[in-house]
């Protein structure tokens, strides 16, 4: 899952990208207006954090010309400004959601995973595939009920496969949604990554449609 | 009130000038009875022919003279007009009149039949001799002839005078009516700019009242810039503030160790207080403005909609019930902090659905008809609270003075904010299982 952070902050904005990075999610960021608006033009992103007030842009405007040119990635809203009024603005120009400063780190990640959630089209935080268990809350994997430990790029490459599962995820794909953008994009990493995968977790679960990319289903379907 | 006075200074001068008129003609006429009279032929008086007055020969007409001796032996020849017959004057002399400017004495005296003369009288001696015998020319008109010329004038005057008042009171009423007409649409503008259905003055006015109407209304929009500029610095030091409260939360969130502990807790009293006083600044820059009038459910539409999309992923849905056409009389903002606050608190709780009732009759909240009264029900299908944490929670909020910031509810807003708009707030069971909090806020 791959993460814009809007923020002109220098401290809160390196704040968010280490608790967000923590928690799994390979993300970038931006403290101006302008390039938060280029990365979101051009980058696909699972979820972007946008402030209001912001240099160059504000959020209001770059968040209606995403909506106007058709960029849907759900976008919360990370501001001071708490009245009502500017909430249903924001809502309004195309927000998912509403943050207002100052705010609990544990809520804004809360409030990040319902958005990959909504997105994928997932009720719970808990997502299951098969046997395997991801608790999005607490980065847990489980294989029938016991433990798997996993590196932070196989959990995000396992977490992406998962909230989409049951359909075709091509490399690329992967690759956009899963680093950072001045990552060293090799898509053979995932190609090892999916390997280690296999090895930890019932090996049939990580489909390999060949020429198009991956897909997980949890075997009943399959047929 | 003039108009008394003035007939009384008309009159006054007409009395004057017909009394001048009415006594010159005596005088005439009493100078040429002498002159004819005093010829001296004989040493005696002789009757004077009648070319003055028809009257003098009409018996009893009022207008009578006489000549007579004034000496003791009354030796002389007594003379008087047909209209006297036998009745006779007195001199006035003889009763002691003092002598006049002209030389001629002037007395009112009750003449025969009981009519009132003014009799005049000039003493003369026949022809050129100073040592004649002194006569007393008199003569006399009736003063009813002046009063009733002056009755007269009275009337017409009166009559006059009467309708010019009327006149003038009904083109008093006119000017009134019509002058004042322009205030009396001032009036109504700002009673319009006052309840909210418009923003300023507006209209065609006469060019006299024309400046009014722009003071009027630059100072209708002076006072509004002065709101909106309180309004821009509030939410500008808001947002200094926060981001580096945010900062400085998060980094001790993340350290270890009592100072760690100690900056959290005391950034979250100072982000508690932050937002606590900014409403209340917030508050105190709109009180003692005019206030305008807001439609709920122009108010209600976008507030449902931004908060459906918020708790999108728990499914929530908001139940409305709100009539097109009621007014809140206040400030649009604050009726979208009061409803939003509570409609969030509401998703927050709620299992699936919230319910909100809006009516200005009071009859869905089963209250008593408050007519100027918005009632306002957020309910949701919830836990809900039981009554001794609604009792504190209600505690809290009603008392104002012991208010702590953050109940952790959010309504802390709204009670005060019910408490601006001397409104009530109560909190209750829901039929539908969770919290109620029913408002009452004043309606148009």
């Amino acid at each position: 899952m791959r993460i814009l952070v809007i923020e002109d902050d220098k401290d809160l904005n390196r704040q968010l990208v280490t608790a967000l990075g923590d928690g799994g999610y390979a993300v970038d960021h931006a403290f101006d207006g302008e390039e938060g608006y280029f990365l979101g033009e051009t980058e696909p992103y699972d979820v972007v954090i946008l402030d209001l007030g912001l240099p160059k842009m504000d959020g209001i405007s770059i968040l209606e010309q995403w909506r106007r040119a058709e960029r849907t990635m759900p976008v919360i809203i990370l501001t001071a400004r708490d009245r009502w009024s500017e909430k249903v603005a924001g809502m309004d120009a195309g927000a998912d959601d509403y943050i207002a400063k100052p705010f609990h780190m544990e809520e804004l990640l809360a409030r990040v995973r319902a958005q990959v959630r909504r997105a994928a089209g997932h009720a719970k935080s808990e997502i299951e595939c098969g046997n395997v268990r991801l608790d999005t809350k607490s980065a847990r994997v489980t294989s029938d009920g016991q433990q798997v430990k996993l590196t932070s790029h196989e959990y995000r490459l396992l977490a992406y496969l998962m909230h989409h599962q049951g359909r075709v995820v091509s490399r690329t794909e992967l690759v956009e949604h899963l680093y950072e953008q001045d990552f060293d994009r090799d898509s053979n990493t995932i190609e090892v990554f999916i390997g280690r995968l296999r090895k930890k977790l019932p090996p049939e679960l990580i489909e390999t449609v060949r020429g198009l990319g991956y897909r997980m289903h949890d075997g009943s379907d399959a047929a | 009130m003039v108009l008394p006075i003035a007939g009384f200074i008309i009159y006054g001068l007409y009395r004057t000038d017909v009394q001048a008129t009415f006594d010159g003609r005596l005088e005439k006429l009493v100078n040429a009875v002498a002159v004819d009279a005093m010829a001296g032929e004989g040493g005696l008086p002789s009757v004077p022919p009648n070319r003055y007055e028809p009257l003098f020969e009409e018996i009893h007409s009022g207008w009578y003279w006489q000549i007579q001796p004034l000496n003791e032996q009354d030796t002389g020849r007594r003379l008087v007009s047909q209209s006297l017959a036998t009745g006779q004057l007195p001199s006035p002399k003889v009763d002691g009149v003092k002598i006049s400017e002209t030389g001629s004495r002037w007395l009112n005296f009750d003449g025969p039949l009981g009519v009132r003369i003014r009799i005049v009288e000039v003493i003369d001696r026949v022809g050129h001799k100073k040592d004649g015998i002194p006569y007393s020319i008199a003569v006399a008109g009736p003063v009813d002839w002046l009063e009733s010329q002056l009755a007269t004038f009275r009337t017409r005057l009166a009559t006059a005078l009467t309708l010019a008042g009327l006149g003038l009171v009904v083109v008093t009423l006119f000017q009134v009516r019509f002058g004042l007409l322009p205030l009396r649409k001032i009036e109504q503008g700002l009673s319009d700019i006052r309840t909210g259905a418009a923003t300023n003055l507006e209209g065609d006015f006469p060019v006299e009242i024309e400046p009014l109407q722009h003071e009027l209304n630059a100072l209708i929009r002076s006072n509004q810039d002065i709101v909106d500029r309180a309004r821009t610095q509030v939410g500008n030091l808001a947002h200094a503030l926060k981001t580096p409260l945010a900062v400085v939360t998060n980094e001790a969130r993340d350290a270890k160790g009592t100072l760690a502990k100690k900056v959290t807790e005391q950034a979250t009293i100072m982000r508690d207080q932050v937002s606590h006083y900014l409403d209340r600044a917030r508050m105190a820059a709109r009180s003692g403005v005019i206030g305008g009038a807001s439609n709920v459910a122009d108010v209600v539409a976008p507030l449902v909609r931004a908060l459906e999309r918020i708790h999108q992923d728990r499914g929530i849905k908001i139940q409305v019930t709100c009539p097109d056409d009621v007014l809140f009389q206040g400030e649009k903002q604050d009726l979208e902090e009061m409803l939003g606050n509570l409609l969030d608190n509401a998703c927050k709780w709620a299992e699936s659905t919230v319910y909100l009732t809006v009516d200005r009759s009071g009859e869905a909240s089963g209250q008593s008809r408050t007519p100027g009264r918005l009632h306002i029900q957020v309910e949701d299908d919830g836990p809900g609270l039981n009554k001794e944490q609604r009792k504190r929670i209600g505690k809290r909020g009603m008392r104002l003075d012991e208010s702590k910031p953050g109940s952790g509810l959010g309504l802390s807003i709204v009670t005060d904010l019910v408490q601006t708009y001397r409104g009530s707030f109560l909190l209750d069971q829901s039929e539908h299982g969770g919290l109620l909090v029913r408002l009452v806020l004043p309606a148009i």
